[in-house]
């Protein structure tokens, strides 16, 4: 997976959030807000191809979670992008 | 042979140059308050060339903007440049090819003079906004009044009666004036934001070279009640986005943006007014933002 083209993190008075700015994302009509933990992900995930496996290792090294706890959260966090259409 | 003027808009001056058999300057009587005799030192925010001729410009489509029966199609050319072709109901009234860093560029205008006027403002408008996106400033679609000095915005879509709104705190109290009724422009400064009228104000002829201080934002909903309350935060920032024109798709330019509607959203009281086309809704907007 990665990010679509023309999404970018802002930080807007000090909260996080994902703007759709580029051409393919003009239309996003909305914003998503994300936790610190979502807009850790989103900063590594910037990087380039990502899986479910690779962020929960990248969360693991991180933060001090399980392995288990690491992909479930990964998952929830990516199925909400797979959901607002922010992923390919 | 080429002459050329400049113009002092928000304290960014930018230089148009056309042949001055072309009758350009002509067209740009709204623009007359805002000139300056020379450049005052340094360079132009931006030089435009303003050529009367139809030029085939070749360009790959990115993306397109349409309010009501105007429409802007934005590409770039096959060496970088952006280009912005400006049509009215349907008809193209001219093409702005900016080169890389949106220091310089050429307007080419065809048809008719009030289609040459649309293209002029629009490509200035489109310039000015690209040019000075980095320098704290923004051009924003609001109506904006001032009272005792103090300058009030009004924001909201297009036919949410930000012109009306205006007009009602004229009629309501006698010493307020208008500034701009379609395109001020806002900057941040040493000492603070401050608002400024434009050469482009919609249809009401008000082209006003004069600045105040920002006050306060207020954004406009229909309804049918007069209620006024803060806005903060995301709120806040979103409708600061929503009402600023600018080209997002650049990356340098969104975060020239984003930084100064970040800024005003945390510094500048604002609101929203739900409100009515009625005197009583220049009252509420007064006392709340005054009370605040």
């Amino acid at each position: 997976m990665k990010i679509k083209k023309g999404f970018v993190l802002r930080d807007v008075c000090g909260e996080k959030v994902i703007m759709g700015e580029g051409v393919g994302a003009l239309d996003f009509g909305r914003l998503l807000c994300l936790n610190d933990t979502a807009a850790f992900l989103w900063e590594v995930a910037s990087a380039g191809e990502f899986t479910v496996d690779s962020l929960a290792e990248r969360l693991c090294q991180e933060y001090d979670v399980s392995e288990d706890q690491a992909r479930s959260d990964v998952s929830a966090i990516v199925a909400q992008w797979q959901e607002v259409k922010v992923i390919e | 042979m080429l002459q050329s003027r400049f113009y002092n808009v928000a304290g960014h001056v930018f230089e148009v140059r056309a042949d001055d058999s072309a009758d350009v300057f002509w067209l740009m009587d709204n623009y007359r308050p805002f000139e300056e005799i020379s450049l005052p030192g340094g360079v132009p925010a931006f030089s435009l060339e303003v050529a009367c001729r139809a030029e085939n410009v070749e360009y790959a489509e990115e993306t397109r903007q349409v309010e009501e029966s105007q429409e802007i199609i934005c590409g770039k050319t096959l060496s970088g440049q952006s280009v912005f072709e400006f049509h009215c109901s349907g008809i193209k009234a001219g093409v702005l090819v900016c080169n890389e860093g949106f220091r310089d560029g050429t307007l080419y205008l065809q048809q008719a003079v009030d289609l040459q006027r649309f293209a002029l403002n629009n490509g200035l408008m489109v310039f000015f906004a690209l040019s000075t996106a980095l320098e704290g400033t923004a051009l924003f679609h609001s109506a904006v009044v001032v009272r005792d000095g103090v300058g009030y915005m009004f924001l909201g879509k297009s036919g949410t009666g930000k012109s009306t709104h205006a007009r009602l705190w004229r009629q309501r109290f006698s010493d307020v004036e208008l500034l701009n009724d379609d395109n001020p422009v806002v900057r941040l400064e040493e000492d603070g934001a401050w608002v400024y009228g434009s050469p482009w104000s919609g249809k009401t002829p008000c082209y006003k070279n004069a600045r105040a201080r920002l006050g306060a934002v207020v954004d406009l909903r229909q309804a049918a009640r007069n209620k006024i309350y803060p806005l903060r935060g995301i709120e806040a920032y979103l409708s600061l986005v929503y009402s600023i024109s600018g080209m997002r798709w650049n990356r340098s330019l969104a975060d020239g943006l984003h930084a100064t509607e970040n800024r005003l959203a945390q510094e500048i009281p604002m609101f929203r007014l739900e409100c009515l086309p009625d005197e009583n809704a220049a009252e509420v907007c007064y006392e709340g933002v005054r009370n605040f």
